[in-house]
């Protein structure tokens, strides 16, 4: 990768913003956080979160409601979003490691493709662990991998000295254009690694993680176990919206006219009892015990990341903060392991 | 893509959300993680809130009612016409024939505007709103005891307290991010106590569930008393510095044993000891209750046996304390405050007090009238009996959410004129002369004050669909064609100036210091500018708190030969009120059949029922068809319904026997026959609904 | 990419055939060259305007011209919108989907055992055997509720003509068969034994088949079902048809049972009792 100095990041994202809708996360001043829309001439200095905001970047790709066609009565009509070139501005590596999990798995997704294919993505480095994350155990972060963003920015230990812009695509390459840049000459392999080895020591051993992955793949959770925790379960669908790998949606279709409809698609959850209840009352996961267990094998079994190269799971700790009952992902493998 | 910060609207918990805002819709909601009530949570309705209120099947023109149908008509036409009817009913009948029941959906501000438009233009106190069927009981029973029938403390104070003491309330159903709290409170070492006649979740995960048998509440509360008294646990220092004379109550208690309790209510006497125990030993004992307290005709005693039980122990005025009654809508705390209620203006300033009608007369430049109102009940008696002739509802449902549904649909028909102002044609919509499309919660400016008395802000996000407008808009512009000018406020925030100079409790409240704030909790004037998260610190709005002995008093009607069962009421986690916007969600309306009966599998099995085999369900008022879901969620011989359902609805079969002192009726209980319908056969939901079919024509 | 848009579908005729179900000849508008290449056992996604999208099974496969039959029965919303739409009306179409019942396999003697609407993803293969175009000697048993229950009255009624077809009820009348198709297995197998067995019917059902199947001795290998699940997008991604790691829309519907138990077990392993007492 290519590396250069970058004496202020908000200089970076004035420059793609003459050419992109920038996004970025923003706080509200009342503890929340919240994509927003930067204009090239705003000069608010860039912080990345502390903490990762409650929506990562999956809403811009895999849209929360989505048109899919219309119907005029007599002929189907397919839409596509219409989307300008557009920069998610500071993704830090768990979401990023999200954002690759989803083009695997929408990789055939003409709305998510066209969502996704209009968009640059600016990653940076963590310094320092978010309160719940574990991505140093899941092997997403905290460093941005080579192949998941187009531009990696990476802090600096000391606040005054420049940050360091590496160049992970082509079109990372070509945003550049006409942004002058010294070469980096810090030893950044060496720092990014040191940031990797201070946050991994944050995060710790995190072993009732590693314990509860070896558990539920090795088929010693119960079913009892996983009924106490669908009790749990209040199926809000908090876990499955703001988990950046989840993906379930349902149709919805709305008749506008007379004999004509259109069909959107929106988020739908697993956790519900009626995701897979089929019109005959017949329901193949019928207990919240099944489903609550469905969720964390679809984040943590073996047999997905075997398909995935990875595991759904990327160590953001959303979960656990989005949980009314307490079943995030640190609630179940306490429980998981207690139990065991 | 922007986000807007609002309140959720689908109950009175008051959760921070973030309306997520695209081409000018709302495509869905984040929560607000530094929010102090909800905490970065929502349950599965904040979660649903976009197709809430999608542009979708919503109202977005005036209509009127010509030979039974519904036909579009400008506001010009649709308001000129509303003006003429009330104006010909006041004629007719004088202000008594004449009224409006509130929403405790809407926001302050609409509330405000209702009442004084009740008030000062039609001149009349018929102003009620629907916590006469939630907490009507709380405001009267607490008035008696303490003075105050708030919530005496904080949802926050749930982390502070050592035991929590949950009474007929389905809390992580019904208030999940309170719900939330309390099981958060139990895994880091509170001791969770829970009330109910249902095995709720809440009491499967609770450390102690009393399962008392249906509407044995006072029997309870009295039984644990006289533990407490015979054991010498009560708080003597509380009760010398902070109480009234306790030796009647100690008396009234004297003659009763714990087998007579035990009897009484179903539960075990080590049960009863044990509890007894650890609620008068707790260190900070929190006090929750719900419906299952206020909706019996002995809702108002059985509000006064719970503050005997907090005041005898003197569980309240602390951090981690307090008699906290949880309130069902989002802001049905904001339309008892804004005085949508029959005898009081807002902040709970008395109607019968000179000096009060003197000021709201100065204040409004009007007359104001000395007759006492009726309660949204009385208004539907009177009309049934031809005494009271033009009605406006504002965004409440009362055909499927009040008791006895064949009853209501007979006053609707009675009326000669009824106007409703609706997000979405509604059962009771159905039923109008005119219906005006009203903005959502998305589409205008105001406060919601949830049930902790926190006001705080909702901000336009988007534009009403069609012509919709807000509701204090629309009865602004009523006023002006009734004559009277003193309704015409530029915009919410000076709408909100107005109440707030005429409310002591909100007299430090504006716009700009609730925007610094999540929000601020009344009582918030000169002495408290950072409202006042703990209520009776050192004494009560009475002075002493008073000890007022009860009895315990049966269900209206219970069980006999003809209808077997206790038929109990409830709600489910994925719905609010009448389903008119859950129901909208195609995630949530996929969740649940429309329409269930929830009945032990013992019960069950004697009926020969198979489980979600259609049934028949009977009482003295009327019948429908539905679907039985066997489950041990209830106990032998007593059946529980959800009201969500216009296909099913259960309030035609509730028994509208009311509390005397509050007019609450007895929605949690009354006597129902349960009939197999044959096993293909799919339940019909016109069966048994002549009534209310008729009504609509 | 995939293409979740529909393609227009017109509904030519129906016909009632059994309780609550019709018989529907339906005609894809401009066939496509993978219109014809569908195999029995695949499904296609039929929405109806304004009532949604479901997943249902050919009866007959589509001709030259798009024609294929479909039967469905009236169970919720999407369904009652069909029965009410009139003839002539444009439905949408995606397909086909799926995997299709295998047509070429080692084995000659093999039993069909349907229950209730099961009957109908079969009737592909059935009718082919009938016609002597796969190199099958087919039993079939049928079971229903009871005899007004049972559907393809039709299709029966020339199959019963070419091939040992046996129908059993529940609630059967007098000289009617009585039981499950369970019951009467003992009787199939001794006339003579199957090689392989293709099963459709309630999942209860097919999974008692299977199990009874395989102690008479026949290999998992060699016992076939077909799953029903809620489909929404029928390419893999919506979610709702999963099976352990797998979605049903793609690796299924049918499933060899050796791979059924698999897949099913690949998602998440569960201790049992008997698994802890092992441990």
């Amino acid at each position: 990768m290519q590396a250069y100095s970058l004496d202020q990041p908000e200089r970076l994202r004035a420059h793609l913003a003459l050419q992109h809708h920038v996004y970025e996360v923003r706080g509200d001043g009342q503890g929340g956080q919240h994509w927003e829309l930067v204009s090239a001439r705003d000069f608010t200095a860039f912080e990345p979160a502390a903490e990762p905001p409650p929506f990562s970047a999956k809403s811009f790709f895999f849209a929360e409601r989505e048109l899919l066609f219309r119907f005029d009565g007599g002929q189907f009509y397919s839409t596509l979003p219409a989307v300008e070139p557009q920069v998610l501005f500071g993704l830090h590596a768990c979401d990023l490691q999200a954002v690759a999990y989803q083009d695997r798995f929408f990789a055939e997704d003409p709305h998510y493709q066209a969502r996704r294919q209009a968009t640059l993505l600016v990653g940076v480095d963590c310094l320092h662990s978010c309160e719940g994350g574990f991505c140093s155990i899941v092997g997403s972060g905290p460093a941005v991998r080579e192949q998941r963003a187009d531009l990696i920015l990476v802090p600096r230990q000391d606040h005054a000295t420049d940050w360091l812009l590496l160049v992970a695509s082509e079109a990372g390459h070509a945003a550049l254009r006409g942004l002058r840049l010294p070469e980096a000459t810090a030893d950044w392999q060496a720092e990014r690694s040191a940031n990797q080895v201070c946050v991994a020591e944050e995060q710790g051993p995190q072993q009732e993680i590693v314990d509860g992955i070896v558990s539920l793949n090795a088929g010693k959770i119960d079913a009892e176990t996983w009924e106490a925790l669908g009790l749990r379960c209040l199926g809000c669908s908090g876990c499955t919206t703001e988990c950046p790998t989840c993906s379930c949606y349902a149709p919805q279709d709305r008749l506008n006219a007379p004999a004509s409809m259109q069909r959107e698609r929106v988020w739908d959850s697993c956790l519900y009892q009626g995701f897979q209840q089929e019109a005959s009352g017949h329901n193949p996961s019928a207990t919240p015990g099944q489903r609550v267990q469905r969720f964390w094998s679809h984040k943590f079994g073996d047999g997905f990341k075997a398909q995935f190269e990875a595991y759904g799971c990327v160590g953001c700790g959303r979960c656990d903060r989005v949980c009314p009952g307490g079943i995030g992902v640190h609630g179940v493998m306490q429980r998981v392991v207690h139990h065991d | 893509m922007r986000v807007v910060p609002s309140i959720c609207t689908f109950c009175g918990v008051g959760c921070g959300l973030g309306l997520r805002v695209e081409d000018g819709r709302v495509i869905g909601v984040e929560p607000q993680p530094g929010h102090p009530v909800s905490q970065g949570q929502l349950c599965s309705k904040g979660w649903a809130t976009s197709f809430a209120i999608d542009p979708y099947k919503r109202l977005t023109q005036p209509m009127i009612k010509e030979h039974g149908h519904f036909r579009p008509a400008s506001w010009d036409e649709a308001l000129g016409r509303v003006a003429e009817e009330f104006r010909s009913a006041l004629d007719e009948q004088g202000p008594a024939g004449v009224g409006v029941i509130s929403c405790a959906r809407a926001t302050n501000e609409d509330n405000y505007a209702a009442q004084k438009f009740a008030r000062a233009v039609l001149k009349t106190h018929n102003i009620d709103h629907c916590a006469r069927i939630c907490h009507s009981p709380s405001v009267a029973g607490l008035a008696r005891t303490l003075g105050s029938g708030a919530m005496s403390n904080s949802i926050a104070d749930i982390d502070q307290a050592d035991l929590i003491l949950v009474i007929g309330a389905d809390v992580t159903e019904n208030h999940a991010m309170i719900g939330a709290r309390m099981l958060r409170a139990q895994a880091r070492g509170a001791t969770l106590v829970v009330v109910d006649p249902r095995k709720t979740r809440l009491a499967r995960l609770a450390d102690i569930h009393l399962q008392v048998r249906l509407g044995s509440n006072i029997a309870l509360l009295n039984g644990l008393l006289q533990i407490i008294f015979a054991n010498g646990w009560e708080n003597r220092a509380f009760i010398d510095s902070r109480c009234e004379d306790i030796q009647p109550l100690r008396q009234h208690l004297a003659g009763l044993t714990p087998e007579q309790t035990s009897a009484a209510t179903g539960v075990t006497v080590a049960e009863l000891q044990r509890l007894a125990f650890l609620y008068s030993h707790a260190k900070a004992a929190f006090t929750a209750y719900g419906m299952g307290i206020t909706q019996f005709q002995s809702g108002t005693n059985n509000v006064i046996a719970v503050s005997n039980l907090v005041l005898v122990c003197g569980q309240i005025g602390r951090p981690g304390t307090g008699i906290n009654p949880l309130r069902g809508q989002n802001n049905v705390q904001g339309a008892c405050d804004m005085g949508c209620l029959p005898n009081v203006y807002p902040g709970y300033q008395a109607v019968s007090d000179p000096a009060v009608q003197a000021r709201f007369a100065a204040a409004w430049a009007t007359e104001l009238p000395q007759a006492p109102g009726l309660t949204s009940q009385g208004m539907l008696k009177a009309a049934q009996h031809g005494d009271f002739r033009a009605l406006m509802i504002m965004g409440e449902d009362p055909l499927l959410t009040d008791p006895d549904q064949n009853q209501v649909a007979r006053a609707f028909a009675a009326l000669d004129f009824l106007v409703v102002v609706e997000l979405s044609l509604t059962e009771t919509a159905k039923c109008a002369d005119v219906l005006l499309p009203a903005a959502a919660f998305a589409e205008k400016d105001g406060t919601f004050t949830n049930c902790e008395r926190r006001v705080q802000r909702i901000r336009q996000a988007i534009a009403a669909p069609g012509l919709a407008r807000g509701d204090w808009q629309i009865l602004a512009e009523l006023a002006v064609r009734l004559g009277y000018p003193g309704m015409a406020w530029a915009d919410a925030e000076a709408l909100f100036a107005e109440m707030a100079a005429l409310t002591p409790a909100f007299s430090a409240i504006s716009y700009p210091a609730l925007d610094a704030n999540h929000g601020l909790q009344w009582p918030c004037d000169a002495a408290h500018p950072q409202g006042s998260p703990i209520l009776h610190e050192h004494s009560f709005p009475l002075g002493r708190g008073r000890l007022l002995p009860v009895t315990q008093v049966p269900p209206d009607e219970c069980p006999d030969a003809e209808y077997p069962f206790a038929m109990t009421t409830h709600r489910l986690h994925f719905h609010y009120g009448g389903g008119s916007m859950t129901r909208k969600s195609p995630l949530l309306e996929r969740e649940t059949p429309a329409g269930l009966l929830f009945m032990h599998p013992d019960d069950g099995e004697t009926l020969g029922l198979l489980n979600h085999q259609g049934v028949r369900v009977s009482s003295r008022r009327g019948y429908l068809e539905t679907r039985v879901q066997l489950t041990d969620d209830v106990p032998v011989g007593t059946l529980a319904m959800p009201y969500h359902f216009q296909e099913a609805p259960c309030n035609r079969l509730t028994n509208d026997a009311q509390d005397p002192i509050s007019k609450m009726p007895e929605l949690k209980a009354c006597a129902v026959r349960v009939e197999p319908l044959p096993p293909d056969q799919a339940p019909s939901a016109q069966a048994g609904s002549r009534e209310v079919d008729h009504a609509s024509l | 990419m995939i293409d979740l848009t529909p393609r227009k579908l017109l509904l030519l005729d129906h016909y009632a055939d059994g309780e609550e179900a019709r018989h529907f000849s339906l005609r894809i508008d401009k066939p496509l060259a993978g219109d014809l290449a569908v195999i029995p056992g695949q499904f296609f996604m039929l929405t109806v305007p304004g009532f949604g999208e479901a997943p249902f099974t050919y009866l007959s496969l589509p001709d030259q011209q798009g024609r294929f039959n479909a039967l469905v029965r009236r169970m919720g919303a999407l369904t009652q919108g069909l029965f009410e739409q009139p003839v002539g009306a444009v439905l949408g179409y995606r397909g086909p989907f799926g995997k299709g019942w295998p047509l070429f396999f080692c084995a000659h003697r093999v039993l069909v055992v349907a229950g209730g609407c099961g009957l109908v993803p079969l009737a592909g293969v059935i009718d082919e055997a009938s016609q002597h175009r796969l190199p099958l000697q087919l039993s079939v048993i049928y079971g229903a509720r009871h005899s007004a229950a049972q559907v393809l009255g039709r299709e029966r009624e020339r199959w019963r003509q070419t091939l040992r077809f046996m129908e059993t009820c529940d609630e059967a009348k007098p000289l009617e068969r009585q039981g499950s198709p369970l019951d009467h297995f003992d009787e199939l197998f001794a006339a003579e034994a199957p090689e392989a067995v293709l099963c459709c019917g309630p999942e209860a059902l097919m999974l008692a088949t299977a199990e009874a199947s395989l102690q008479r001795g026949i290999a998992a290998h060699k016992i076939w079902l077909s799953l029903e699940r809620r489909m929404h997008c029928a390419d893999g991604l919506c979610g709702h048809c999963y099976l352990g790691t797998e979605y049903v829309c793609k690796d299924g519907p049918t499933y060899r049972y050796d791979r059924y138990l698999q897949v099913r077990g690949a998602g998440y392993p569960t201790a049992t009792k008997q698994d802890q007492r092992l441990c």
